[in-house]
């Protein structure tokens, strides 16, 4: 199952594309949300306010009324410590008691990095003082001790990087555990759909998180196994009943041929009477012929023929079919000239040396049974792009390109589904056709160069 | 070529169909065979070959009692004599190439009367040669027997290999013999590349039997195709 890794691999891309998109979306949420904090004012840029707000005039103290709304709406309070006596010189007038009037030096280091009897404080600086400002308690929780590693900083984007790869690594393996389980129970079921096509019959446990997918893919393996079953049933029993029926007629066609075979020689009968057990014997041969293409053509259409594949000369096989033809032709109406290369003494191909001397017989044949006035019949092999050619032509009456064109292209009747009211070729090209085909040769009919019909027989080497 | 003495021979015909036999006994008998018996099933077959004794069966696979396998596998442990099956089966050529049975030919049904007259002859040839030692060619002849070859009153003697390749010539007298036959005849199976080897063995056959090997009469060759022995006679 190739595809399998495949989506495996496309789903984890996606957990991962989708992993770090969350992430880089809850970078984005994290900086509107600060920077929505931002104009709310950081209580420190207040306090600096507030200190320049504040301004001495003949030795009192004016507070910048805007100011002093802005702060009493915060419910803020401020105190305004001098430089040289560390007094509180100035305070708002929300200020609580407990806040006290005096401070030292480390008071206020206290006070600037923490909190004044729990209220966060924040300090704004002037040229005489301090500006503190205190904030509701529980208003701000302040770092109290903001300091830093040098070098915990210095590596900080490594540092991310590190816990975000730490963070995939993680998902992925959870992800990895989750769906392994359903991966197991995945497979085989896709396993069996794929071999459904190739018509094996497919059994698949019907357990775990898909049994039902199995026993659905269980049910159509049996289905189509049935289903072959009764096609091949059918099929047999259709080339059974025709090499039955041409069983049967051998012997009384044994009869009419033996009978007629010695009037056709008997002397005391006349001429005229003669001739007729010849038309008689002639037509006898016809059926018979009919008879043995009939039993093939169904048993090959079928795949009831065995096809005994061995290495066999190519070359061999032809020229004994053709010596076989001139040793039976008696008045040699129908000259057959061998045109293969003296050199081209052996061409080895796999073949079933029966079948190919049958697909040959019949070519030949051919040309005796569409020439009746006698015609040249010429054969050849030849070796032409690492393939073996076999080659049947005559000079006879040939064909048109219209009867060509259909003779190439046009299923036979016997193996044709739609209707046959239309007369079509023969058994014997069916034959050679089907002989060709059983070995993965291409046959092809053509016009010859020798004025006639041509058959060439093209098979792999 | 005189083969008077093959009508002699002692044939059993088995075949279920009465009309058939009646036939082929009318065929055989137009070519002067003589002695001629008949049976319609294994039982009769068996009895009548005691008796008979005949030097060539010709059976049909199909019989009411039995099939002509195993009649022929009968007849041939009481004595050896060649067999020639009638099948009305085109299958059984099959069978006898798959089993190897030992049948010495077979025929399938219907078939000319001359092809079957053929048959027998070439079988009946081969079986019983030794008891015509000498055939004859328009300028010799060949002595089969001892392997030699007359002419002029000269006796000249083949060798293993054109022996061999007359024989199959003698066989198929009158008849083109493939280049290919002819080589796997020589050189056993699968003869590649003998062709030249075969044109010089020819040549030295044709010094022995032809007055004139270059202009050879009786030893013929079919370019392209193979060769031919013309026989007197024939």
């Amino acid at each position: 199952m190739k595809s399998m890794p495949k989506l495996i691999r496309r789903f984890i891309g996606i957990l991962m594309l989708s992993s770090i998109l969350i992430i880089i979306l809850n970078f984005v949420v994290l900086a509107i949300i600060a920077s929505n904090q931002a104009p709310n004012g950081s209580p420190w840029i207040t306090a600096t306010e507030a200190a320049e707000s504040l301004q001495k005039c003949n030795n009192t103290y004016v507070f910048n009324n805007e100011m002093n709304t802005k702060l009493n709406k915060q419910n803020v309070w401020a105190i305004f410590i001098d430089n040289s006596t560390h007094q509180v010189v100035w305070h708002t007038d929300n200020l609580p008691d407990s806040i006290p009037t005096k401070y030292s030096i480390s008071d206020i280091a206290s006070l600037t990095r923490g909190y004044i009897d729990g209220y966060p404080t924040f300090t704004g600086e002037s040229e005489s003082g301090i500006m503190v400002l205190g904030y509701p308690k529980d208003s701000y929780w302040k770092h109290m001790w903001p300091s830093w590693d040098y070098q915990v900083i210095a590596h900080l984007p490594q540092t991310v990087l590190a816990i975000l790869a730490c963070n995939v690594t993680l998902i992925f393996f959870i992800y990895m555990i989750a769906n392994a389980k359903l991966l197991k129970s995945v497979n085989p079921i896709a396993n069996g759909i794929q071999n459904l096509s190739t018509e094996r019959p497919v059994y698949i446990k019907e357990k775990g998180v898909l049994s039902e997918l199995a026993t659905s893919i269980n049910r159509t393996s049996d289905i189509l196994q049935t289903q072959s079953r009764q096609l091949q049933k059918r099929e047999t029993a259709r080339a059974n009943w025709i090499a039955g029926v041409s069983h049967d007629i051998r012997t009384p066609l044994s009869m009419i041929m033996g009978y007629a075979g010695q009037l056709e020689n008997d002397s005391h009968l006349t001429y005229e009477e003669r001739k007729k057990a010849t038309v008689i014997l002639k037509q006898s041969e016809k059926m018979r012929n009919l008879i043995n293409d009939l039993n093939l053509a169904s048993k090959l259409e079928y795949n009831m023929q065995p096809v005994n594949i061995k290495k066999e000369n190519a070359v061999a096989i032809v020229r004994q079919v053709v010596v076989d033809f001139i040793n039976t032709d008696i008045d040699s109406k129908y000259p057959i000239e061998w045109t293969t290369d003296e050199n081209l003494s052996s061409c080895i191909i796999n073949v079933d040396r029966d079948l190919l001397k049958r697909a040959v017989y019949n070519l030949i044949q051919n040309c005796i049974n569409h020439n009746k006035s006698g015609c040249a019949i010429y054969v050849c092999v030849r070796v032409e792009n690492e393939k073996c050619v076999i080659c049947v032509e005559d000079n006879g009456v040939g064909a048109s390109d219209a009867q060509i064109q259909k003779l190439n292209n046009t299923p036979h009747y016997m193996v044709c589904d739609g209707n046959t009211t239309e007369q079509m070729h023969g058994l014997g090209l069916l034959i050679v056709k089907q002989i060709v085909a059983s070995h993965h040769g291409e046959t092809v009919i053509e016009h010859s160069s020798y004025d006639g019909f041509s058959v060439k027989i093209i098979l792999p080497m | 070529m005189d083969f008077e003495y093959l009508k002699q021979k002692r044939i059993l015909l088995v075949d279920d169909e009465q009309d058939l036999l009646e036939m082929v006994i009318s065929i055989l008998k137009e070519d002067r065979f003589q002695n001629i018996k008949t049976a319609k099933c294994v039982k009769d077959a068996l009895i009548i070959a005691e008796d008979f004794r005949p030097e060539l069966g010709i059976l049909d696979v199909m019989l009411p009692d039995g099939n002509g396998f195993s009649l022929m596998e009968q007849l041939k442990s009481k004595s050896d004599y060649p067999i020639l099956f009638l099948t009305a089966r085109g299958e059984d050529e099959d069978k006898f190439k798959g089993f190897g049975l030992g049948a010495d030919d077979y025929i399938v049904k219907p078939f000319l009367p001359k092809e079957l007259i053929y048959r027998i002859t070439a079988i009946l040839r081969r079986s019983y040669k030794d008891e015509n030692p000498l055939v004859k060619l328009q300028n010799s002849e060949i002595d089969f027997d001892r392997a030699e070859v007359v002419k002029n009153g000269e006796y000249i003697a083949l060798t293993a290999k054109e022996y061999d390749l007359l024989s199959v010539l003698y066989r198929n007298a009158g008849r083109i013999v493939t280049i290919d036959a002819l080589c796997e005849a020589a050189w056993g199976e699968n003869p590649f590349g003998y062709e030249n080897s075969l044109m010089a063995h020819i040549r030295r056959i044709r010094e022995k039997i032809e007055a004139n090997p270059s202009q050879p009469v009786s030893l013929i060759t079919v370019k392209g195709l193979g060769y031919k022995l013309i026989v007197e006679g024939k």
